[in-house]
């Protein structure tokens, strides 16, 4: 059950962040197709930033003397640079939409193309191979036990000190803490209000004097950055802090998370759980023990594992097609805005 | 001159033209550009090897490899036109697909999907009736139709969910995409079609020729020798031909546009409009499948089962192949012998320096993105300044700047 | 003299591309005044009191403010300076509350989160003082039409404005809403604040107004005042010749029921209810019926029923004795010519061609098709033919786009391919919406004599001068039912108006069948 709650958080947080990421751009008007390519690139950057502190030795004293606080301070460090590095990457898809008055669903396919593209391309002349990874392995640096917290090995915790304080990757909270704060910006400030009456109506807020230029580049930013850590922590915790140019369509799942939840923090906070659960028996349904009676259970059961790896689409699809009809998208979504049309 | 250019750009078609070939020179440029970055800050290459990356980006059809004191050499290069046909072969077919759905208002990033099931359908038909028993020729006409249907089929889910439920075609179209690659891995695993006779090519399917299938070349592996082109291009173009005609002469063509360009005024005036919608991408489909038929048939390919983690690049690139051609099925067979001029580029780039194939994928996404705003690029070229023009676009134009005049000639 | 006036906006310009939308125009607003804008549609009214709400820069001329010259460079410098606006449509976030859509842009923050308590408390004041009932937590696409122009004048009283504009407000009120309305604008003067009145309703002004500037085609024309003026001469000043507002027609020769509605519903998209409910009544050969309605009270999807563009939840709809309830559009248009409410959405497929549009009813006919394939010269001898014989005028003929056309042409073309099918009915909704007065009085003759020709019309009009006009009998529409039928010869606009707002009806429900 711990097993299955922490490998669900895993899934789940990323996709919540990237899906909140999706919303920030979508309430402002911006259709952000790119969220998967700015995980890539967010993911990249990240990879490579923790590779270069590495070797540049700042971190060598606190890895050997087991100071998680300041590994745990690279995290953050790193967390930040991809935030730069989504928001940066961003900036593409918000000049053209919003300057040149771009289809943003080309514009977003296009960013999805390249970033795989330049990944790849400086991975390979970076690493000479197609994958680019960290020195050692990811948990060895960033995830947190119960023995950095002062605990000895057999000290049980109970079930949610062992669930949520053993083994864990504490970039996650680091992520349900920005969404929660995120959330309350979009609901509660004067900037949240502004940012959504661009996503609805455009022309009414220029009327009001609020500059939708100004709120849609903000909004998209704002998205960049959030796929950008998604797109790291995606890296950092399931594929081992590597970045190969890939994150499986998961950008995607988060869009798909972001309509699921009708672009409301709250209903999308479920639906990541939710898809989080699918994700997670997808990618290890092997060893899921729920009630530790050492049967695995659903490896026993002869279905192809490449069932298990198409369900989280398959549900996607399904789930799509009950809820799309009482989904309810921003309205000014999509469309250029242009000042002089008004 | 002045005049008689700035006429000439009167006309709609001469814009769309002049607008694709400035996204092409933007897009290599910026191809160059990181090139000549990379090449200048790695530290392990010298200006000699960035000149030579260069010279490759911008002409790499043309290249012959390298002479005896290391100097990169070019010519006509026969294997690599042959080889730039072939692959454009599928290109054609993936960007007809996309130029189809594009004319009915959909956006067809469902490529990929459609054409990794006409894949399986194809090689499961080609490898499975047995020659003995059935002329080839016939296996092979049955291979293919087997390929278009699969792909009409896959195509189709996503326009009934669009049609029927609403859904967003783009979201279908990528969920369907990662469905198909697990599925294909799926039917292929552990299957009678994994080559089990040579050594370690069990992750592979036989080629067709294990069965005695394949595309005729009669006279193109003379024409290009060493290349793997076959007829399947000229196919590939008559499909082309076809599709023009469906598009622009015949009431279903009108009907498809129509619902592409206003669907409510098409309901209306009591077309189907879902129907249509259903109707544009099954056509979608099955031209994807008809590539990776055409393709696979070819008796030379070997299908990488284990597809699962990775969708084919061939279904994407027919994107900038239909954008570039501004959805026009005859511009799709010039575009698509562009996308693979681009590929072999970046494979003499591979194998000849120290860059890799990737650049080529940024040339394409920079002439995707580019297209995201060709109205623009349009309006400009047509000199209105319609509203006050963005002040931002004055990079995007000023790179064109140069350029203009050659495009006009070009075009 | 100058110190009274305390907005001056002298000698305007303001061009788009390929017209002059302001060509030196001068208004001067006093204080405490209601200072009427009369022009017809395209005269350059919305466009001036956009430069003037800092939405448009003009080319030429000054803006001055109690004699200072002032620069108002966007909505922001206009709220400054006091300035605030109704639009024509209305500038509200729909999935918003009434309060939040008050206070967005002009919100009161602590460390930038909202503090909505003293909005609430301010908002509340002010529209007890003037009367203006709002649910401040309804949300606005919950709010009849009415509430919403209240939210409007809020937000400008919110704001503290000192002047206001009001853009076309009445166009979407019943004649009650109207009076108060005029009423409370007459409030705001007295106490005052200064009002700009835009309109091209005649009646109102002369009502509401103390002085009347007048503008035409994008040319200043005069500015009177309203006592010494009257409706005839303030209409000769709009249009600069005098005009027909009449007109001409014999009385109808009504024959057989052409169509025949019978307890007819719609479902509504909005609401649970229906939008169209239990409604019957026929169309006769060689009359035309009128529904005369405030817009939203079902008019739109009674047409969309009728036609097949939405599906029906009820009752009987029979055509030339044909029950088509549950027809396809395609068949329906056997016996049904349509002319749509929105020529862009319906009419029209903007990037097609005129000649390509020309045949959008009937290319699937065996003249225009052989086996599948379009027989294109065919297209194009219709499309010819079409065009000179209604007079659309389009800059490359029949290969024309569409876009590029006028919007009075873009209508011709609609009529000429509807009426040229020649069915037996005509379903024309807002037929004459935004056009010129030449255009309006050609589709109007156009009408008349399709119904000489012994056609049914169904006319569905927002516009009472154009229901008085044209039709042979009126049938009044409210919140989905017809409440009262009317010859147009023994009633009148105050009448229809209390009907069209709900406060009479006729006794039997549903109207009888006529």
């Amino acid at each position: 059950m711990t097993f299955l709650i922490q490998q669900t958080l895993i899934y789940a947080v990323p996709l919540m962040i990237v899906a909140l990421a999706g919303v920030f751009a979508e309430r402002s008007g911006i259709i952000n197709l790119a969220l998967e390519g700015i995980m890539i690139f967010g993911a990249f950057i990240g990879v490579l930033f923790v590779q270069i502190m590495q070797q540049s030795g700042a971190f060598d004293g606190a890895k050997s003397d087991g100071n998680w606080l300041a590994l745990q301070g690279l995290m953050l460090l790193t967390m930040l640079v991809t935030a730069a590095a989504g928001a940066l990457f961003s900036l593409l898809l918000s000049f053209a939409s919003v300057n040149l008055r771009a289809d943003q669903t080309i514009g977003g396919t296009a960013l999805n193309l390249l970033a795989p593209a330049l990944v790849l391309f400086l991975i390979r002349i970076i690493a000479n191979q197609n994958t680019l990874y960290i020195d050692g392995d990811a948990a060895s640096w960033f995830m947190l036990r119960k023995s950095d917290l002062g605990f000895s090995r057999n000290t049980d915790l109970g079930f949610l000190g062992e669930t949520f304080l053993h083994r864990v990757y504490p970039a996650t909270y680091v992520c349900i803490l920005l969404f929660v704060v995120l959330s309350i910006i979009l609901y509660k400030t004067k900037f949240g209000l502004r940012l959504r009456s661009c996503g609805e109506n455009p022309q009414a807020a220029d009327s009001l004097g609020i500059n939708v230029y100004k709120m849609r580049y903000a909004g998209t930013s704002i998205s960049g950055a959030l796929a950008g850590i998604g797109g790291f922590v995606y890296a950092l915790t399931t594929a081992n802090c590597s970045s190969n140019g890939d994150v499986a369509g998961f950008g995607f799942l988060a869009l798909a998370v972001m309509i699921f939840g009708n672009w409301k923090p709250l209903n999308i906070a479920g639906a990541a759980l939710l898809f989080g659960l699918f994700k997670c028996v997808a990618a290890s349904y092997t060893s899921i023990d729920l009630n530790g009676d050492g049967v695995y259970l659903l490896a026993n059961i002869p279905i192809s594992p490449h069932f298990y790896r198409m369900l989280p689409y398959l549900i996607t699809l399904i789930v799509l097609a009950f809820t799309s009809k009482k989904s309810r998208a921003p309205k000014a979504e999509g469309i250029p805005y242009d000042k002089g049309q008004r | 001159m002045k005049e008689k250019w700035s006429h000439l750009m009167k006309k709609d078609g001469v814009k769309t033209v002049a607008a694709s070939v400035i996204s092409i020179l933007i897009g290599l440029l910026v191809g160059c550009i990181i090139v000549i970055i990379t090449g200048l800050t790695s530290g392990n290459m010298d200006g000699g090897s960035v000149w030579d990356g260069v010279r490759l980006v911008l002409g790499g059809i043309l290249s012959t490899g390298r002479d005896a004191s290391g100097g990169l050499t070019f010519g006509f290069n026969p294997t690599n036109v042959g080889n730039m046909l072939f692959r454009a072969t599928p290109l054609i077919l993936t960007g007809l697909s996309v130029a189809v759905a594009f004319k009915t208002g959909l956006f067809n990033i469902g490529a990929p999907g459609q054409y990794l099931m006409g894949t399986a359908a194809t090689l499961i038909t080609a490898l499975s009736i047995p020659t003995s028993a059935v002329p080839s020729p016939i296996v092979w006409l049955l291979a293919f139709l087997a390929g278009v249907l699969a792909g009409a089929l896959w195509g189709a889910i996503p326009g009934l969910v669009k049609a029927l439920l609403n859904i967003n075609e783009v979201l279908a179209c990528i969920m369907t995409n990662w469905i198909a690659a697990n599925l294909v891995t799926w039917i292929f695993e552990n299957s009678v079609w994994c080559n089990l006779e040579e050594y370690g090519k069990t992750n592979y399917i036989y080629k067709t020729t294990h069965n005695g299938v394949e595309t005729a070349r009669a006279g193109l592996d003379a024409l290009f020798p060493g290349s793997q082109v076959n007829w399947g291009i000229g196919v590939a173009v008559i499909i082309a031909v076809l599709v023009y005609v469906l598009m622009t002469k015949t009431t279903l063509g009108y009907e498809l546009v129509a619902c592409g360009a206003n669907r409510h005024a098409a309901h209306y005036a009591g077309i189907n409009d879902k129907r249509n919608i259903v109707l544009s991408m099954a056509i979608a489909g099955a031209l994807s499948g008809a590539g990776a038929a055409l393709y696979w048939l070819a008796g030379n390919t070997e299908f990488y089962w284990q597809t699962y983690q990775s969708l084919p690049a061939t279904g994407f690139n027919g994107i900038p192949v239909a954008l570039l051609a501004a959805s026009n099925p005859i511009g799709v067979i010039f575009t698509g012998c562009f996308m693979s001029m681009l590929n072999i580029v970046g494979q003499q780039l591979t194998s000849l320096t120290a860059f890799n194939e990737y650049i080529t994928d940024v040339i394409i996404a920079t002439i995707v993105y580019l297209s995201a705003f060709s109205l623009v690029i349009k309006l400009w070229l047509s000199g209105r300044k319609k509203h006050k023009v963005q002040p931002p676009a004055v990079p995007a134009a000023s790179a064109a700047d140069g350029k203009a005049e050659k495009g006009g000639e070009d075009a | 003299m100058d110190s009274e006036n305390v907005i001056e906006m002298l000698h305007i310009t303001k061009e788009f591309p390929g017209i002059i939308a302001n060509d030196d125009i001068t208004l001067q607003l006093r204080r405490g005044e209601i200072h009427a804008l009369l022009g017809e549609n395209g005269a350059g009214k919305s466009t001036l009191m956009s430069v003037l709400f800092g939405l448009y820069q003009p080319e030429k001329g000054v803006i001055k403010k109690n004699g200072q010259v002032v620069q108002i460079s966007d909505p922001n410098d206009a709220t400054a300076l006091g300035i605030g606006m109704v639009h024509q449509h209305f500038k509200l976030i729909e999935v918003f509350t009434v309060l939040d859509n008050i206070i967005l842009g002009a919100e009161t923050t602590k460390a930038g989160f909202l503090q909505k308590k003293e909005a609430r408390a301010k908002v509340e004041a002010l529209s007890e003082r003037y009367g203006l009932k709002v649910d401040l937590d309804a949300k606005v696409e919950d709010i009849t039409v009415g509430m919403q122009q209240r939210v409007e004048i809020l937000k400008m009283l919110y704001r503290d404005n000192e002047i206001l504009i009001f853009d076309e407000p009445t166009a979407v009120l019943t004649p009650q809403e109207i009076d108060e309305l005029m009423a409370t604008m007459k409030e705001f003067a007295k106490e005052g604040k200064s009002i700009l009145f835009i309109s091209h309703k005649l009646n109102e002004i002369m009502a509401v107004s103390d002085r009347v500037t007048v503008l035409r085609k994008g040319k200043y024309i005069g500015t009177v005042d309203t006592k010494d003026t009257d409706k005839q001469s303030l209409s000769d000043m709009m249009v600069g010749r005098s005009v027909q507002l009449e007109v001409h027609k014999e009385p109808a020769q009504p024959g057989e029921a052409v169509l025949s509605l019978r307890d007819f519903c719609v479902p509504s998209r909005a609401h649970k209810r229906n939008a169209v409910d239990h409604v019957s009544f026929d169309v006769r050969a060689g009359e035309i019926l009128c529904i005369a309605g405030i817009d939203g009270n079902g008019q739109t999807e009674l047409v969309y029923g009728l036609t097949g563009l939405e599906k029906s939840s009820g009752g009987t709809v029979t055509l030339c004795g044909e029950d088509i309830s549950h027809a396809s559009i395609r068949h329906r248009g056997k016996n049904m010519s349509h002319i749509p409410e929105d020529r862009h959405k319906h009419g029209l497929v903007l990037d097609f061609t005129l000649e390509q549009n020309l045949v959008l009813q009937r290319y699937q006919e065996k003249r225009f098709q052989t086996k599948g394939f379009i027989n294109r010269g065919a297209v194009r001898e219709y499309a010819n033919q079409l065009i000179a014989q209604y007079d659309v005028r389009s800059g490359q003929g029949p290969v024309t786009a569409a876009r590029s056309m006028s919007g009075g042409n873009q209508q011709k073309a609609i009529i000429a391919r509807e009426l040229d099918r020649e069915k037996p009915l005509i379903v024309a909704v807002q037929p004459t919406r935004g056009l010129d007065v030449g255009a309006i009085e050609y589709i109007h003759s156009q009408l008349v004599a399709e119904r000489d020709r012994g056609r049914a019309v169904l006319l569905v009009s927002l516009e009472l001068d154009e229901v008085m006009n044209l039709s042979d009998r009126i049938l009044v529409m409210y919140e989905g039912e017809i409440v009262g039928e009317f010859d147009p010869k023994q009633t009148d606009v105050q009448e229809l108006g209390l009907y069209m707002a709900g406060a009479k009806r006729a006794q039997e429900k549903g109207g009888r069948p006529a």
